[in-house]
């Protein structure tokens, strides 16, 4: 009997691995819409307060989030316009600057897409993803 | 003792079955845009093969360059439609993946993520795309290397700087490279230049930025 119950279990337990494994399968090569950022490359609120003075705020989102609101002093600095807002933001960049970018969970990806792209064209070294976004820095300032 | 098995089994099989009511013709979709095109569309077609209609309750893609809109709000049993996904390329390159999520009122399986994938053809590649001499320092000459996309043959670059203070000379480096050499005449005064670079028998225009910037402060 109790062979019995096990062997039931054993087949259960392999009928249910089988979508798991169709899953597994299909799902291989699905990246994810996120980009990779490193957590070296991520700030909270806080640590990008601390940065004084240094910070160059460059806010990722599209043009009309940030008419609408945003950052004092941020940048403006989006894919949607990346080749016309880029000397923009460079104009204002200078060596020993930190950049903090932030964009809004409607617009999730994009600091992240602008971080890699500032690090990876431009060669900038201090730039940074706001952990939260605009959600986080309202919160912690409104 | 295999009679409890295959009903529990048959059981489920027939409890997916029922589940299963929009079905979709695919939720991920690859789309290869051509180099001028600013916008790639993804149509997601779906069918209710069930016996009750289905309502989309929401329907929100992963970020603000892609737009989805359903055809309707209701699917009867036994209907066809489709949803639109319209990813905004504006000026991103390379790979992009942005998602629908769309909500349902079914029993089960409420909630489907649609997939747009979207490879943006890139003419050329520019690295780096800014060059920058702090004020005093030696006015070295500093590289930019160029690489033409692969479904791409460019032959020839132009260079030209918008102001006189930086000087740009263009160098063949192998089969679709180039380098182009940046120079300051000198580093006195803070300036900055656009350097625009176009690719023979093409209109589009790229850039890149030579700045001489603000020397650090001594604290």
């Amino acid at each position: 009997m109790k062979s019995s119950i096990l062997r039931q279990a054993v087949i259960l337990a392999l009928f249910a691995l089988l979508p798991a494994a169709g899953e597994a399968i299909y799902f291989r090569d699905k990246i994810s819409w996120r980009s990779a950022i490193a957590p070296s490359e991520m700030v909270t609120v806080e640590q990008a307060r601390g940065l004084g003075d240094t910070v160059i705020w460059v806010d990722a989102r599209p043009d009309e989030e940030f008419a609408s609101d945003h950052v004092p002093g941020a940048i403006l600095l989006n894919e949607d316009r990346w080749n016309e807002l880029l000397p923009q933001f460079l104009a204002v960049w200078s060596p020993g600057k930190k950049v903090v970018v932030y964009c809004s969970s409607l617009s999730c990806n994009a600091s992240r897409e602008v971080v890699r792209r500032l690090r990876k064209e431009a060669q900038l070294s201090d730039v940074f993803v706001l952990e939260g976004g605009w959600e986080a820095w309202l919160k912690k300032n409104r | 003792m295999k009679t409890p098995i295959l009903a529990f089994t048959l059981s489920m099989i027939m409890c997916l079955g029922a589940r299963a009511q929009l079905k979709w013709e695919q939720t991920t979709i690859e789309l290869r845009p051509a180099p001028n095109d600013k916008q790639a569309i993804g149509h997601f077609k779906y069918e209710n093969t069930g016996k009750t209609p289905i309502h989309f309750k929401s329907v929100h893609a992963s970020c603000g360059c892609t737009t989805a809109q359903t055809q309707k709000e209701e699917v009867p049993p036994g209907d066809k439609g489709e949803i639109t996904a319209t990813f905004n390329i504006g000026d991103r390159t390379g790979s992009q993946v942005k998602t629908v999520t769309v909500e349902t009122d079914e029993a089960t399986n409420q909630k489907t993520v649609l997939t747009l994938k979207a490879e943006i053809p890139q003419q050329l590649e520019i690295t780096p795309n800014f060059v920058f001499w702090k004020q005093g320092d030696k006015p070295d000459t500093k590289t930019i290397n160029v690489k033409v996309g692969k479904d791409f043959t460019v032959k020839h670059i132009k260079v030209t700087s918008s102001t006189p203070d930086f000087e740009a000379k263009v160098e063949e480096a192998g089969k679709g490279e180039f380098k182009i050499d940046v120079k300051p005449q000198d580093t006195n005064k803070v300036v900055a230049s656009m350097l625009t670079i176009q690719p023979e028998d093409s209109q589009k225009v790229f850039y890149a930025t030579a700045r001489i910037t603000n020397a650090p402060q001594v604290q």
